[in-house]
């Protein structure tokens, strides 16, 4: 039966075309895979069938009615419940408060707590046991965020729950506790959209899915008649240019040492971290999700005042307590969140590019800034990393995001680089684009024999692109493994102390 | 701080003076509650002071001396009043989505300019029975028994009483809930199905109430409306509601504990006056008393937040 039918979407924002001519059907109790590359126009239309943006033009039928939302609201007093991609948490409520937040039942004139709390520890107990529901948000890991937010949308008990990448950080474990309870609902009658760049992941839980290129829909594959074909999908995604893994001669790196750390503590999130990264080589930080891997980072990148430690440069002595020795000393970091710690999302793809430029003084850099030559050399980032963008005017929050993570890294380009650290840049990036991150940055390093330090919590990514690679677990280095032991099954075993006397909690 | 004041004033245990200085102390406690509740609500009011001002003129200008029952008529007229101008507010601020610090500024001079057409110069009438709102004892013929009550629980803390309540019932109402929510993050909270404007605006009436309540005292107290009364208040119960922990950011922060705020920052003032410290660097002193309170209040917030943050990684 159908639930929900979206016929010819159109939308634009501002230059750029959203969607061109979007169509979408959900039927009751199944669950819909929503695939496309980073822009396609995924979000955007999920965006639509909630309220949040208006289209320009086509038609929602929703139990049988013509519907447009005007906000939020009204799609979820229909029963249409979302899960946001940027987190749509209140940091300074509790838990529990955020889980009923716009759903309040009464009691009398007061609100009743006393049901909050208990709905909202029944949905939490499913998905995430173990977490206490009279915790702070901003205390949370954001895995455990992402749950809350999940929890959030399933306690309005919703027809149609809209699912927005909702295990891009989350850890295996989760995302299997989730499938099951996204299961159960299906069960229950309840349609279910997803979306996710984890292949995987829609070939595992989706009954069918519809494939968006651009702002249209391409395909609509029902996986119970055309049969889970995952190389097809992807074809479908990226427009039939086939994705090659990344050839890598792992032999190339040299002996000369670029960037050594001795006993790096700070608090007690990371405990005596040691390491010697090698000219031209690309050193991976793997483990399990929240073992201090962001962290350790952020401390390489000199974000943390109070780190103590031994840390050398090309052999000279540095203390890494501001980012601006970082970057003086050409240690550069692409963070993880982008929206937070990469980027000026109200400024222009030009500003973003060029402010790492004015942060660095006066050395090297004329006291009026020569801005043609500096648009030029934007154009030139923009043209080499093929940022999606109208003009480099454009504010950057109005890119997709996997345009906006290759700002981040362009803002970088115009340097001349020693170490790059990349926390976790492939974070809700599209296959295609991706593959051109990697791709590229494998080029600078055998090119200008840089050397790189990645985090991902992807392990594919790690066992394709790292010479070596560190597994973290609370805090410290538990293994490290080189070339042909970068194996899944190494890594697994390693995160999980398989072997270990430690015993490890459930939940963890 | 209250030991140093005990001993600059020397009668500062004395019934009287303790009844005298929460007196003073009051119309700024209520109106750094008003404050916090529209910074809660991720705004901000400029415009405290000037509605105190206008809702004083209000209410001198219905009341007629020796006839009690106008005194009826002017609180209503004044609540009146009182819920136009929170909602002028609330329209600037939560549904046209014009910066606060704009509209509030924008209405200040409104509200100044209304205050100033009904009394030009200090003055008015007041009807005898509202010198309750200020000290039972000053009204003729109030029976012995209620003067006594006065002198142990003074009127003015019966309003403070009053503001206490009020926060107490909308903050365990969705409405209550809802002023963190909008703050803390206007997006998510739009997102979640609140109607942010309407919360934001209803932070905004709450406000004025509290201001119309601080109208009354000063009513009581000097039988008269002044338009230009209420000025050096606002910025003072902004101040007041972040050395008590409000963050101008929105979201984070407890009423109550801006009431603490506003009392630190009175007693501040009395140390100064009582110090002989030469007048003119009395208000100097107490700006850099206000800068010092509010940097360690902030210290202090940060610190506990490391604090909570590092068990958060221990457990």
């Amino acid at each position: 039966m159908k639930i929900l039918e979206a016929k010819g979407i159109k939308k634009r924002f501002g230059g750029v075309i959203a969607l061109s001519d979007a169509n979408l059907v959900c039927q009751k109790g199944r669950i819909t895979g929503l695939l496309g590359a980073n822009g396609s126009g995924k979000s955007t239309m999920s965006k639509i069938i909630t309220g949040v943006y208006n289209s320009d033009a086509g038609e929602i039928i929703y139990n049988g009615n013509s519907v447009k939302y005007k906000n939020p609201i009204e799609a979820k007093n229909d029963g249409i419940a979302m899960v946001f991609q940027n987190l749509s948490l209140v940091a300074d409520l509790t838990v529990w408060q955020n889980i009923v937040l716009g759903g309040e039942k009464k009691k009398k004139l007061f609100l009743d707590n006393t049901i909050a709390k208990d709905t909202a520890k029944e949905i939490t107990d499913q998905l995430l046991p173990g977490l206490d529901t009279r915790k702070m948000v901003y205390q949370l890991h954001p895995g455990e965020m992402q749950i809350v937010e999940i929890a959030k949308a399933i306690s309005t008990n919703p027809k149609l729950l809209i699912l927005d990448e909702p295990t891009a950080a989350l850890e295996q474990a989760q995302v299997k506790s989730l499938f099951k309870y996204m299961k159960k609902l299906a069960e229950q009658g309840v349609a279910i959209i997803f979306t996710s760049h984890r292949l995987w992941e829609v070939m595992e839980i989706c009954d069918d899915v519809t494939i968006f290129r651009n702002g249209a829909n391409v395909a609509f594959m029902d996986f119970d008649k055309d049969g889970r074909d995952a190389d097809k999908i992807v074809g479908f995604i990226t427009g039939g240019v086939q994705t090659a893994a990344v050839e890598r001669d792992r032999n190339s790196k040299s002996n000369e040492s670029v960037f050594k750390v001795t006993n790096l503590n700070y608090e007690n999130i990371l405990k005596d971290i040691s390491f010697d990264l090698k000219k031209g080589e690309i050193l991976g930080v793997g483990g399990l999700a929240g073992q201090g891997q962001h962290e350790l980072m952020l401390a390489l990148a000199g974000n943390y005042s109070n780190v103590t430690g031994d840390v050398e440069i090309k052999g000279e002595p540095i203390k890494l307590t501001k980012p601006s020795t970082a970057i003086r000393n050409s240690i550069l970091l692409v963070p993880g969140d982008r929206q937070l710690e990469g980027l000026f999302l109200k400024h222009s793809v030009y500003s973003n590019v060029i402010f790492p430029k004015l942060g660095l003084g006066r050395k090297g850099q004329p006291f009026i800034t020569p801005q043609r030559k500096y648009r030029k050399e934007c154009e030139e980032v923009v043209d080499v990393l093929s940022i999606k963008t109208h003009t480099i005017d454009m504010p950057v929050q109005t890119l997709s995001g996997g345009n906006q993570q290759k700002v981040v890294v362009g803002k970088w380009l115009p340097f001349d680089i020693n170490v790059l650290l990349l926390a976790d840049p492939a974070k809700g990036v599209d296959v295609g684009a991706k593959r051109d991150l990697y791709e590229y940055i494998v080029k600078q390093v055998k090119e200008k024999n840089m050397s790189v330090i990645l985090y991902a919590s992807d392990t594919e990514e790690l066992i394709e692109y790292c010479d070596r690679l560190m597994i973290m677990y609370e805090g410290k280095i538990v293994a490290t493994l080189e070339d042909d032991d970068i194996t899944e099954d190494k890594i697994v075993a390693a995160s999980l102390r398989v072997g270990e006397e430690e015993h490890l909690e459930a939940g963890r | 701080m209250f030991i140093a004041i005990a001993i600059l004033q020397k009668n500062f245990f004395a019934m009287k003076s303790i009844v005298r200085n929460f007196n003073a102390f009051i119309p700024l406690i209520l109106l750094t509650m008003g404050q916090a509740i529209v910074i809660l609500s991720g705004g901000l009011d400029l415009s405290a002071g000037t509605a105190l001002s206008l809702f004083t003129c209000v209410l001198t200008m219905v009341m007629k001396k020796g006839v009690p029952v106008t005194g009826f008529y002017a609180l209503l007229i004044t609540l009146g009043v009182a819920f136009i101008v929170g909602i002028i507010n609330g329209i600037g601020i939560g549904y046209l989505r014009i910066p606060p610090v704009i509209v509030t500024f924008a209405t200040s001079y409104m509200w100044l300019g209304a205050a100033l057409f009904i009394r030009p110069t200090p003055g008015g009438e007041s009807v005898d029975w509202f010198k309750a709102f200020y000290n039972f004892g000053s009204i003729t013929g109030v029976s012995p028994a209620l003067e006594a009550f006065g002198k142990v629980i003074p009127p003015s803390l019966i309003l403070l009483i009053i503001g206490c309540i009020l926060w107490f019932i909308v903050s365990k109402t969705r409405t209550g809930r809802y002023i963190y929510a909008v703050g803390s993050n206007n997006e998510s909270a739009y997102v979640s199905g609140i109607n942010t404007a309407k919360v934001q605006m209803q932070a905004c009436i709450l406000n004025s109430l509290f201001i119309f309540l601080a109208a009354l005292f000063f009513v009581g107290q000097n039988q008269s409306g002044d338009a230009r009364l209420g000025d050096p208040l606002t910025l003072r119960a902004v101040a007041a509601a972040v050395v008590g922990g409000i963050a101008l950011t929105g979201g984070k922060g407890n009423v109550y504990l801006a009431l603490i705020g506003a009392l630190i920052l009175s007693f501040v003032n009395k140390i100064i006056f009582f110090a002989d410290i030469p007048y003119a660097f009395q208000t100097l002193v107490s700006g850099v008393i206000i800068i010092v309170a509010i940097a360690s209040s902030q210290a202090y917030s940060l610190y506990s937040q490391r604090a909570s943050l590092k068990e958060s990684k221990l457990s």
